[in-house]
């Protein structure tokens, strides 16, 4: 009897340590969302303080395949990874570019949603284009793919000054004072932020040279069986025409390929 | 939960640059405190003065860099004055950001000393023919400085702390904006904000230790 108990208490022990997050999501019943909700349109709160946006929107439908419900976790950009790490977030569905040098670091999707950079600039700055903004006092986010690549930018002109913010917030106030003469920021954001009419004085005037920002969603690198979830589920986004829809009701516009040609993933 | 691969060697090959951050820190904490220290004497004359409209500033001062949080501070120094069209780099934003609660602190020290040290001195000095401010400066203020000398001590620890609160403002090349740039890029989250604790320990010990040893030095009776 001793022995079929501890026998039992073994098994059920190497049971719970063979779990993975895949399985310890579903059996929480709770899928822990990280969520810029700093970003528009992909993460703020409305009115009502609620979370909206296509990053909220995509990890409602991720909790909905999971069969669990969704819980959005607000996430600045530099917590992103203490969020995952301490195991306060499960997903982090956070506008977050896919660098090999973050890959060593987390495990990412394939992409699930593409960016492309503008140049937001403040009306009395002179700056009429990505060209134009040399010598000049720019910013962006910290921590974001383009505040990498304008950072670099600024360093190979060799002239200007580059100043990273912490939140979308106050890059475009330092832009609508004039502190900043112009920002790179994805298009999406750049948008909505002159839209919204809170920054006076400041408007898109063109597009920046970089790369597509390819963004995916991220968890810890070693958890195969949820990653490969992640991917069919981003692969079914598109497939079922969600991706399609989302990117209408949030963006609008042309719907950005997410796959690269001539490559394999 | 806490499932994580500590990389140390991608973060030590950072120290470098880590490094030139930390001078720029320490440059930040010094500029602030010898700025500090200078309004701080500024403000405590205008308190022994007993002029309304001057005792009326101190008061305002020392309330506001007391009672605020000293982010708050930085902030102001950086978006408030903008809005009035006055544009200051991060740099400077955090140096008056810091300077303002330094001095405001700085100042209470300088009273609390001030208390300890008795009216028969003033007294004596102007009987000896000094003028109010020759008694403040040459009897009064010496004493005052040596016995708010720890104190201030702990005040030049705090600024060194206080100005890993610049990235508020845009601040990128001090010890934690260095540190914050480079999380960006390579997601070695704890390895690096390890490495910048353990330089802003050892920054903040050299200090307290220096301190402890010119205190022996200069203060013997």
């Amino acid at each position: 009897m001793k022995m079929l108990l501890a026998a039992t208490a073994l098994l059920a022990t190497t049971g719970l340590a063979q779990a993975d997050k895949l399985d310890d999501i579903i059996a929480s019943g709770t899928l822990r969302c990280a969520v810029v909700l700093d970003f528009p349109p992909m993460g703020f709160r409305d009115e009502s303080n609620n979370p909206q946006g296509f990053d909220v929107d995509y990890c409602n439908d991720l909790a909905a395949a999971l069969g669990v419900t969704a819980e959005i976790v607000e996430t600045p950009f530099p917590e992103r990874i203490p969020a995952l790490m301490s195991g306060r977030v499960d997903v982090g569905v956070a506008s977050t570019s896919d660098t090999l040098e973050r890959a060593k670091t987390v495990g990412f999707s394939v992409p699930y949603f593409a960016f492309e950079m503008a140049v937001t600039a403040n009306e009395k700055s002179g700056v009429t284009s990505f060209d134009t903004m040399k010598g000049k006092v720019v910013g962006a986010v910290a921590g974001t793919y383009e505040a990498i690549a304008l950072e670099e930018q600024v360093k190979a002109w060799g002239e200007g000054e580059f100043r990273p913010y912490q939140t979308q917030a106050d890059v475009f106030l330092a832009l609508s004072q004039g502190q900043l003469d112009a920002t790179v920021s994805t298009s999406t954001v750049a948008q909505a932020n002159v839209k919204s009419g809170n920054y006076a004085g400041v408007q898109v005037v063109g597009k920046a040279p970089f790369d597509t920002d390819y963004v995916a969603l991220f968890t810890n690198r070693e958890e195969y069986g949820l990653i490969n979830f992640l991917n069919l589920f981003v692969n079914q986004q598109v497939r079922t025409g969600r991706y399609e829809e989302l990117y209408g009701k949030w963006v609008g516009g042309e719907v950005p390929n997410l796959t690269v040609p001539n490559a394999y993933r | 939960m806490f499932s994580y691969t500590f990389q140390w060697k991608q973060a030590f090959a950072k120290l470098p640059l880590m490094l030139d951050g930390a001078l720029v820190t320490i440059e930040l904490a010094l500029l602030s405190m010898a700025i500090g220290i200078v309004l701080a004497v500024v403000l405590t004359g205008f308190r022994l003065s007993r002029i309304r409209p001057l005792v009326a500033i101190v008061t305002t001062w020392v309330e506001i860099a007391r009672n605020t949080p000293a982010l708050f501070q930085i902030y102001i120094a950086h978006f408030g004055v903008a809005s009035f069209g006055l544009h200051l780099s991060p740099y400077v934003s955090l140096l008056i950001g810091i300077t303002f609660n330094n001095a405001g602190y700085l100042a209470e020290n300088f009273r609390g000393a001030l208390k300890a040290i008795p009216d028969t001195q003033t007294r004596a000095a102007r009987s000896l023919g000094m003028n109010p401010i020759q008694a403040f400066v040459h009897v009064v203020l010496p004493q005052m400085l040596r016995i708010a000398f720890l104190p201030m001590t702990n005040q030049m620890v705090w600024a060194i702390l206080m100005t890993s609160l610049g990235v508020t403002v845009g601040m990128n090349f001090d010890l934690y904006g260095v540190t914050q740039d480079l999380n960006a890029l390579t997601f070695r989250t704890f390895e690096l904000f390890a490495l910048a604790a353990v330089i802003f320990y050892v920054m903040t010990k050299i200090v307290q230790i220096g301190a402890r040893l010119i205190a022996a030095r200069l203060f013997r009776y």
